[in-house]
């Protein structure tokens, strides 16, 4: 069975509540606000009501962790990355290095913030924005920024 | 818990933060904490636009942490009503504000030059807004969301447009997508600080007390939100929801509140926006209902050449430029919202003032010589768009006038008698009675949603009841929606918030509330937000109902002097502020 992960599957349905990023710091950190949350709802400028949603990809060969000079961000089973917080050093490469910024960084802690698939996002679109899927070989070309 | 005030003072360009504590566990947050802070840091004294007038934002205990609790208050002293000034407003600024750990800003001061505040986390920034000064309130909210994108994941851009730096006292003050601080001329005191604009880029996270029963509480809350039917009105149509039924009753306000239906009242509804120019609902942060309407205005400016905007309607522009107006067309009513919120008026100020303005020219009370050749018609979406375009470049002397509002226009040409305006504010949508007009007199900020008397009218017409219980039921409601503005939830989500979970809500915050306290707090606050604004001038007994009110028919009959004598005195005697 092919490992599930995030998908954006109706990118116009959104309507910008972030509830997604709320149940994200939430559900796994038992904090309030967006600050833990690992994915993003970007809101563009100067367009009323057009949002990105940028989940993880679950990259199996992850450009964040290849640029992590300390080996802090490694590839995990499955894809997506781990984060072994006593190697990194808040140099903030892995973020950068993510093209579709996807990876999220912790303000707070200087960390990056790790997607674990979990779904909890998903569980409170109002809307069918986005989706846990089994994912598709990434050559497929079946992305999940949009 | 909530303690830290951020003080910005822009004469000198220092800002501080200080910790009260007290002051938040006593009043909770929003409207209340606000009051306490504008009667601390102003006075009757201060003119609403000298440097020393203070202007205080506040967010409440759920703002950021549940759905719904979207609003942010902003207190002012008017410079429409010379009155206590007080408007809220949705969008991001309170989850953003939330997440950068400021509980509320009090803002003194003016700078020389035009700058804009940009609160970063817990840092405060004064930086340059030199090169933006002039420009729309939209493309101020492009501007600095394109400069300050990288700063944080939740950007909240409040900002004026050329109104506000006019000081135009009907200027509203814009936040993120066309949400506002839409009454009583925020915008105006924002310009006379020279303060374009405030940013805040949140990027924290709020520390729970008890996480397990937070889980909890807000999964409840979430679910009302989402599934039940409080919301649904909201949620599909939005507040344009409200145009077919008022017609249905009379209580439409038409043509300056001639009457309270229009004719063409179906070609405007919110099914025919939904049907013809509706493309999207968006949502203020960390609210699953999404009730903002958004519609697509295209328009032909060249032969196989078009332009198109997205402009956000609501059923209050709908009624200010639409019914007010007589305009028969969603496409012509966008194009005044449009422009109105390119220059950052108060829709339904303006709507109101051109209103007065149509009934003042076809009367007779002002000619020609006044509006310097322009023929104002109702219905006429051309006339109305040279009329602002003159007004907003200030030709001619009764143009100038006409941002200043419906009272100060009436005190100057005539046409007292149809001026609607109660206070100095002009009303907002609905004709269906005396307890409607019992809110805009008595009401905190003469807003109609200071209480519910417009759904009380609705309701008298299914059932009577006697005139003291309606007045004591608004009263009652005027009490509670003061701990609702101080939480500070939409109003939108009043039905799912009840005095219960609220109780439930902060007690996983590690505040101990009963409802019975939560109770005896609003009916305390309430008559704290009477003393200030008595400190201010307010006299609900000095307060005219414009005379033409008293001679239409509204959705529960005729307004009676005597008896709004009575409802007044007893709304006064009920709430204990006499």
């Amino acid at each position: 069975m092919r490992e599930k992960g995030l998908k954006v599957i109706n990118r116009d349905r959104c309507i910008g509540c972030l509830s997604c990023m709320y149940a994200c710091t939430r559900k796994l950190r038992g904090l309030g606000g967006t600050g833990k949350s690992a994915m993003r709802v970007r809101a563009y400028s100067g367009t009323e009501g057009a949002f990105s949603i940028r989940v993880c990809s679950r990259c199996t060969s992850p450009d964040c962790a290849a640029a992590c000079p300390t080996g802090a961000l490694t590839t995990a089973g499955g894809g997506g990355v781990r984060l072994d917080r006593e190697k990194c050093i808040s140099c903030g490469a892995c973020v950068k290095a993510c093209t579709i910024a996807a990876l999220q960084w912790d303000e707070e802690e200087g960390v990056p913030i790790p997607c674990i698939f979990c779904g909890q996002c998903v569980q409170y679109c109002p809307n069918d924005v986005i989706a846990m899927v089994e994912r598709a070989d990434q050559e497929g070309g079946e992305g999940s920024a949009e | 818990m909530q303690s830290r005030i951020l003080f910005v003072d822009l004469s000198s360009g220092k800002t501080r933060v200080e910790e009260d504590r007290a002051l938040f566990r006593d009043l909770l947050g929003g409207t209340a904490v606000a009051t306490e802070l504008l009667a601390r840091h102003g006075n009757a004294e201060i003119d609403p636009l000298s440097p020393l007038a203070p202007v205080i934002f506040a967010i409440g205990p759920f703002s950021a942490l549940y759905p719904a609790a979207t609003k942010t208050v902003a207190l002012f002293r008017s410079p429409l009503t010379g009155e206590l000034g007080e408007s809220h407003a949705g969008g991001r600024f309170a989850a953003a504000l939330r997440e950068t750990g400021i509980d509320a800003l009090v803002i003194t001061g003016a700078s020389d030059r035009p700058v804009f505040l940009h609160i970063d986390g817990q840092e405060a920034e004064i930086c340059s807004a030199g090169t933006f000064w002039g420009q729309s309130a939209p493309a101020t909210d492009r501007i600095l969301r394109e400069a300050l994108e990288k700063k944080g994941r939740k950007l909240s851009v409040v900002r004026i447009g050329p109104a506000g730096e006019r000081l135009s006292p009907m200027a509203c003050a814009t936040v993120d997508s066309s949400r506002h601080f839409g009454r009583l001329g925020l915008g105006a005191v924002m310009g006379s600080k020279k303060l374009k604009a405030i940013a805040v880029s949140g990027k924290g996270s709020v520390a729970i007390t008890d996480p397990k029963a937070y889980g909890s509480v807000y999964q409840t809350l979430f679910d009302r939100v989402v599934r039940s039917d409080e919301m649904k009105k909201y949620h599909q149509l939005g507040t344009p929801a409200n145009v077919l039924p008022l017609n249905a009753i009379r209580g439409l306000p038409t043509r300056n509140f001639t009457q309270g239906f229009f004719e063409n009242a179906s070609r405007i509804s919110g099914e025919a926006f939904l049907e013809e120019v509706n493309v999207q609902h968006i949502a203020c942060a960390h609210c699953p209902c999404g009730c903002i309407q958004v519609a697509e205005l295209r328009e032909k400016f060249a032969p196989a050449h078009y332009s198109t905007v997205r402009v956000s309607y609501d059923y209050e522009p709908i009624f200010a430029v639409g019914t007010q107006l007589s305009i028969s067309t969603p496409q012509e009513i966008l194009r005044l919202i449009a422009f109105i919120e390119k220059q950052g008026w108060d829709c339904m100020s303006m709507g109101n003032t051109l209103a007065w303005a149509t009934e003042a020219f076809l009367s007779g009370a002002i000619g020609e010589v006044e509006t310097e050749g322009l023929s104002l018609s109702f219905g006429d979406t051309r006339s109305y768009l040279e009329a602002m375009q003159r007004i907003s470049s200030w030709k001619g002397e009764f143009f100038r006038d006409l941002e200043k509002g419906t009272a100060f226009c009436a005190s100057k040409y005539g046409g007292k008698d149809f001026a609607m305006h109660y206070g100095g504010l002009e009303p907002a949508g609905y004709l269906t009675g005396e307890n409607a007009v019992m809110t805009w007199i008595a009401g905190v900020r003469h807003s109609h949603l200071d209480d519910h008397g417009y759904s009380l009218d609705q309701k008298l017409l299914v059932k009577d009841s006697p005139l003291e219980e309606q007045v004591r039921m608004q009263v009652e409601e005027a009490q509670w929606r003061m701990v609702l503005n101080s939480l500070v939830i939409c109003l939108f989500a009043r039905g799912v918030y009840d005095a219960q979970i609220i109780a439930d809500g902060l007690g996983t915050l590690g505040l101990e509330w009963t409802q019975e306290r939560l109770k005896k707090f609003g009916a305390e606050t309430l008559k704290a937000k009477y003393r200030l604004k008595k400190s201010y001038g307010f006299d609900p007994k000095g307060i005219t109902i414009p005379e033409k009110m008293f001679n239409v028919r509204t959705s529960t009959g005729f307004i009676d002097r005597e008896r709004m004598s009575r409802r007044l005195d007893l709304f006064l005697e009920y709430a204990g502020i006499g």
